[in-house]
């Protein structure tokens, strides 16, 4: 019972996990908290949805959401980041809280519109509902999609950033822009290459988790936008790795605090929990003031 | 003229209550703390206001003085802890502390009645009542503003290594600044509570934080009329075009977004910088229109 328990802890931790990713990488690049993030990922499971509705098979309206809600997260950076950074103001941090906000808002108004605030659900059948059972655990194809596509996501990311040029080109952003931009990086890509990396994340993270709930609407980045904030500051914000660690624990402590405490009780204890990592640990609890995205060349 | 007050009298009452708000977001802004706890702490003096009126039967003056001081004390536990994190850290610490409270709020229902809220509680609170607090509370800040310890404020949210060189306690100024930030969160959620018949944890969460930084971002985040202009656009925005009253928080993105990008400021704070340049322009006899191209070249 416990081992189930754990067990579905941990697909619900790698549910937050592909959504903290994205929020991680652009603070780590960035140092600047993206609140859009939620709406790019609710983005990526209407885009999703739509496809599916009018007739295309799963797998293209899939591939269509991750490359939109890439693009959509670009186009925030083009519209609400790009002019802060220009400025370089000192309020840096207070600014893109306050225009990622603005974002945020704009998405989830124009996905009210279009749903007339309905929640949608992918038509059944759009993924095959399969279970397995091993040593007396249940656990669903889709489950065990969601576990692939983390492990696959993480490792290409970490992959990306250390052996690649593009990834060592936004390590080199990461530390300062100015002395990448002397040696001849141009930041302008890097950050268009966050952008798009962080928001196909968060669509692959819509689409995966509008099919394992089954409900889509406009409000559902709000809880994954609040978890993402315990997960990163857990992890050491900017710490990739990190952050999927705190989703799998976050996850699997939800699951042992809703199962054994009384109801209603599990939101106050992670939030508590956060509230005294970030006093005592502030650089998360992986590890020292080291950001995983930042560091140095080999 | 009576009868047109009368007809927008609840949108000007809505006016008051995010002006309220907006100050107390300002008073913690002002020091350069990165507080968004005015939610958590409306909620704190909301709860405790009605609790007292409804289950103690405390006459009204009384429980919103206690809601006050019970969003006051809020600020100051909270500026404790607080002292060791700056900037996103703060942020998303105070954000924990606003989640928290709500999820109490849901979870202790013999007290606080969960999700349903408290019903039912009587109204003693008017227009008048409001304006007189408002009146209040703007003098307070006002006061604050032209003494040493606005001064102090200043200098910590312009660089706190120079404000503490020159004496700043940056420790004391913060938890006054949250202890003023809560006081005048805990007093606004009181009064709502009294005002609107009903309270429940949903009206406090982060659609709450979002609109009240909203008004302070449009606004301004160190003149005192800032949040007046900041209320004032957030209110009559919606009334103005009722068609895009349904489109509500897109209208509010898009203004944040383009304060934020145009007029970092804020409406109000950009005011007044223009027009003290434009006095000190005309007392040296040089026009406006040359010193700003001197400015920006």
């Amino acid at each position: 019972m416990i081992a189930q328990q754990l067990l579905n802890g941990l697909i619900s931790g790698a549910v937050y996990a592909l959504f903290a990713l994205g929020f991680t990488l652009i603070f780590g690049v960035q140092k600047v908290l993206n609140l859009a993030h939620g709406g790019v990922f609710m983005a990526g499971a209407f885009i999703a949805y739509y496809a599916v509705v009018i007739g295309l098979p799963f797998w293209v309206g899939f591939l269509l959401a991750v490359i939109a809600s890439g693009l959509i997260a670009v186009l925030i950076d083009l519209i609400a980041f790009r002019p802060l950074r220009a400025r370089g103001h000192a309020n840096a941090e207070f600014a893109a809280i306050v225009a990622s906000i603005g974002v945020d808002l704009i998405l989830i108004s124009l996905a009210q519109k279009l749903s007339n605030t309905k929640v949608l659900s992918f038509p059944f059948g759009t993924f095959p509902v399969e279970f397995f059972r091993f040593w007396g655990l249940r656990i669903s194809l889709l489950q065990i999609t969601i576990l692939a596509t983390l492990a696959i996501l993480l490792l290409g990311l970490i992959y990306y950033l250390q052996r690649t040029t593009f990834g060592r080109q936004i390590r080199a952003v990461a530390i300062s822009e100015r002395a990448s931009a002397l040696l001849g990086v141009n930041s302008t890509a890097v950050y268009f290459q966050t952008f798009f990396i962080a928001g196909a994340m968060a669509g692959i993270a819509g689409v995966l988790i509008g099919l394992s709930f089954n409900s889509i609407h406009f409000l559902m980045g709000e809880p994954y936008m609040l978890r993402a904030f315990v997960v990163v500051v857990l992890g050491g914000l900017g710490n990739l790795p990190g952050a999927v660690f705190a989703s799998l624990l976050l996850g699997m402590l939800q699951a042992m605090t809703v199962a054994y405490l009384p109801p209603g009780l599990s939101d106050t204890i992670i939030f508590a929990i956060l509230f005294i990592v970030l006093l005592f640990w502030p650089n998360g609890l992986f590890g020292g003031s080291r950001i995983s995205v930042g560091v140095g060349r080999q | 003229m009576i009868d047109l007050f009368r007809s927008y009298q609840p949108v000007f009452d809505f006016f008051l209550f995010s002006l309220g708000l907006a100050y107390s977001q300002q008073a913690a802004l002002r020091a350069g703390v990165f507080s968004v706890a005015t939610a958590g702490f409306s909620a704190l003096g909301a709860y405790a206001c009605a609790i007292l009126v409804k289950t103690y039967g405390a006459p009204p003056f009384l429980a919103i003085l206690i809601g006050a001081l019970v969003g006051g004390a809020a600020g100051w536990i909270l500026s404790a802890p607080l002292a060791r994190l700056r900037g996103v850290y703060q942020a998303i610490a105070t954000l924990a502390f606003g989640e928290v409270i709500i999820s109490l709020a849901l979870y202790a229902e013999p007290v606080t009645g969960g999700a349903v809220g408290i019903n039912s509680i009587p109204k003693s609170i008017s227009t008048w009542h409001l304006l007189i607090v408002i009146a209040a509370v703007m003098y307070v800040m006002h006061a604050i503003g032209r003494s040493g310890v606005g001064r102090s404020f200043d200098a910590l949210r312009q660089d706190e290594t120079v404000a503490a060189c020159l004496g700043v306690s940056i420790t004391r100024y913060h938890a006054l600044a949250f202890v003023i930030s809560g006081v005048i969160g805990g007093l606004f959620g009181a009064m709502q509570s009294l005002y609107a018949y009903n309270i429940e944890p949903g009206q406090f969460g982060f659609s709450l934080m979002v609109s009240v930084l909203t008004a302070i971002v449009l606004g301004g985040r160190s003149s005192l009329i800032g949040p007046v202009f900041g209320a004032a656009i957030l209110t009559i925005l919606p009334e103005l075009a009722r068609p895009l009253a349904e489109y509500r928080p897109l209208v509010n993105g898009v203004i944040l977004i383009g304060v934020i990008v145009f007029l970092p400021q804020g409406v109000g704070d950009a005011m007044i910088a223009y027009f003290r340049r434009r006095r000190d322009a005309a007392r040296r006899g040089v026009s406006v229109e040359k010193r700003s191209v001197v400015a920006s070249a």
